[in-house]
């Protein structure tokens, strides 16, 4: 019966392709979302993970960057670097903007940093230098040869025109890029005193939440929380801003599949209604065909999973080449919820096919 | 002999009120075994509902079929698919072999579903192609086939269990007269050497003459019904009660379809008391 079912399967190229291919497409959309979404919630927090504070000072009630703004004084700051254990308070102003390059324009965040300061700017760069001038930006490299942009080149930010002078790695997400400007420049453009986040490094030896929960305590127009934290608020408002988005996609996902496999199930069963037939009259039990049935549906799924996992991986090896800051990363719950969604497309899929082949008279199979 | 088959006043309606149809009516017969019984008729005479229910696809409205010891007017529905997978092999008009197996694969899996292991299937399945001359086809998908190759893939998937009763929709339908005649000849082998007993509906005059019965069917009756022997001259099957000439020896009567054949015989007897028939396969 299990080779009836392989046989059924794999008789026609066509119906081969459509029912395998189809739920491997299905699935890939589902795995695909999947990976993109773990790979660039990595990337996201590449600047706060990355930049070296062991704590944030934010505004009052603010707790990451995403589409947040923040103001705190130096006031704020000044407070923050009293706290016991704090070696440095760097300010950084943020906004989130555009970088502008002959008429094309990429999203990004805006970092204001004082090359002086000991944080706020990338720690590396692969081209160029860190030690940015007032008319100077950084920006990442991706966004760089996107842009067909080098080092000397001149970019728009914020209005202003800003001179190239390196190039960060791993600054680019799903979202958006990094760019970086000098303090002064983001001020003047900006206008006023306040600065966004005041990034800490603290001592080896005390503890970062310890130390915020201080600060925290002293002053209540700010919030410091450690960079662990501020990284997993970061990735949290991210994924519940696109999770909606998710559900929508990996549910046309679910449907496409289900429909592609139940069609091809179905259609594949009515052809074969006849022999089904025969093989019934002959003494073949309703149980043997539902095995047939349900072995052609787990058959079609299982081959659609190895090729959906197969091109996910493959797009893992190319999308970074064609877009830029786009990265797939499959994680196990992500495949494993996949796969839970592939089991329960094979039993509705199989439901009616299976349903049908019970209802044949098998007394019809003299009757042409 | 035993009957390995009883029918006992069958009767089968479709519908009911004013359109009520009796395609069957008050039928009896009984089969034994090494038989081999032909039944023809015009169409809509109740040839296939009658067959229908001798292999257990359908239930008569009144009277009953026993085979061997089941019977099977009183059998639940669900035990209906095993007594048929036992006791009868089914050939059909059109072969109806499954499209997307082998050869092999198509007899073998007939001995699956009665539960024997895919491998003896297999083996059980190569033996039996083999003696029915299909060796060289085995791994071949149906489409590849003559359609008397076809039909001999059919009956062996109809002998692979070794049913007592072989069950054939008009054999002959779709072949030429040359395989229609080779398959009915091979039909009344495997009925005489093996004794399994054959009733064919068909409505094909030329496989008139390996019957050992002809029942013909009008109106769901039975109108008429034919002894036939073989000439053992020129091996003609002739009705017993026409024919053109007989013959007694050893308290044996025979029939002739003309004197000529009649008086050859008598010349030397012996001569043509062989059996003319090839050896057919012993399972
Ligand atoms: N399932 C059915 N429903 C209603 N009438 C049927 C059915 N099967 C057969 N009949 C009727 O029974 C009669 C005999 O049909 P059938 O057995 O097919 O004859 P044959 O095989 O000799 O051509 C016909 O009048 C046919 O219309
Ligand atoms: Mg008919």
């Amino acid at each position: 019966m299990l080779q009836l079912a392989w046989r059924n399967l794999s008789q026609s190229r066509t119906q081969f392709i459509l029912g395998v291919g189809g739920v491997a497409l299905a699935l890939l959309l589902m795995l695909a979302l999947d990976a993109l979404m773990a790979g660039s919630e990595k990337d996201l927090v590449a600047y706060i993970e990355g930049v070296g504070a062991d704590i944030f000072v934010s505004q009052e009630g603010v707790k990451n960057m995403h589409m947040a703004s923040s103001a705190i004084t130096y006031r704020d700051l000044a407070l923050a670097s009293h706290a016991e254990g704090v070696i440095s308070a760097s300010p950084v102003l943020y906004t989130t903007g555009v970088v502008k390059t002959n008429g094309a324009s990429v999203l990004s965040y805006i970092i204001g940093y004082d090359p002086n300061e000991p944080l706020g700017g990338p720690q590396t760069v692969v081209a160029g230098t860190t030690n940015l001038q007032p008319g100077e930006a950084i920006i990442d490299e991706a966004v760089a040869r996107s842009q067909d942009l080098s080092l000397g080149d001149e970019v728009e930010i914020m209005g202003q025109d800003f001179t190239i002078v390196g190039l960060t790695r791993g600054l680019t997400n799903i979202v958006n890029s990094i760019s970086f400007i000098h303090l002064q420049d983001f001020q003047a453009l900006r206008g006023g005193e306040a600065i966004s986040y005041a990034l800490l490094d603290v001592a080896p030896d005390a503890n970062p939440a310890q130390v915020a929960a201080a600060i925290n305590a002293r002053n209540p127009d700010v919030l410091a929380l450690p960079t662990t934290d501020f990284s997993r608020e970061e990735k949290q408002i991210i994924r519940d801003m696109s999770v909606e988005l998710l559900n929508i996609m990996n549910l046309s996902g679910f449907l496409i599949g289900l429909a592609v496999t139940a069609l091809t199930l179905y259609t594949s069963t009515l052809r074969k209604r006849q022999e089904y037939g025969v093989l019934k009259a002959i003494g073949a039990k309703n149980r043997n065909l539902y095995t047939v049935v349900m072995a052609q549906a787990a058959l079609s799924l299982a081959l659609g999973f190895v090729a959906a996992i197969i091109l996910v991986w493959l797009l893992g090896q190319l999308l970074p080449l064609a877009v830029p800051g786009m990265g797939l990363t499959l994680t196990q719950t992500g495949v494993t919820r996949v796969l839970i969604s592939a089991l329960i497309i094979g039993v509705i899929a199989a439901l009616t096919p299976a349903w049908q082949l019970s209802r044949l008279d098998p007394a019809q199979v003299f009757r042409s | 002999m035993e009957p390995i088959m009883q029918v006992e006043h069958v009767t089968r309606r479709f519908g009911d009120g004013e359109t009520e149809v009796v395609a069957v009516r008050d039928i009896s017969l009984e089969v034994t075994t090494g038989e081999v019984i032909l039944i023809m008729g015009p169409s809509g005479s109740g040839k296939t509902t009658l067959l229908s229910m001798l292999g257990g696809l359908l239930q008569p409205s009144d009277g009953r079929i026993r085979i061997g010891d089941d019977e099977l007017t009183e059998l639940d529905e669900s035990r209906l698919p095993d007594v048929r997978l036992q006791h009868i092999g089914f050939i059909f008009q059109d072969f109806n072999l499954l499209s997307a197996l082998t050869c092999l694969d198509n007899v073998a899996l007939v001995a699956q579903l009665s539960g024997i292991s895919r491998k003896e299937a297999r083996r059980r399945a190569k033996e039996l192609l083999e003696q029915l001359g299909l060796g060289h086809r085995l791994n071949f998908l149906p489409e590849k086939l003559s359609g008397g190759e076809k039909q001999r893939v059919a009956i062996a998937r109809a002998l692979i269990n070794q049913p007592d009763i072989i069950l054939a929709d008009e054999p002959t339908a779709n072949l030429d007269s040359h395989h229609g005649h080779e398959t009915m000849r091979l039909l009344r082998r495997i009925a005489k050497e093996e004794n399994r007993s054959v009733i064919i509906v068909s409505h094909d005059q030329r496989i008139k003459d390996i019957a050992d019965r002809i029942f013909w069917l009008e109106d769901g009756e039975f109108k008429n019904v034919v002894e036939m022997a073989l000439d053992p001259v020129c091996g003609m099957s002739v009705d017993k009660v026409s024919a053109p000439a007989e013959a007694e020896v050893d308290g044996r009567t025979y029939y002739f379809c003309a004197n000529g054949c009649r008086d050859e015989f008598l010349e030397a007897p012996e001569k043509f008391l062989v059996d003319k028939l090839p050896p057919v396969h012993k399972n």
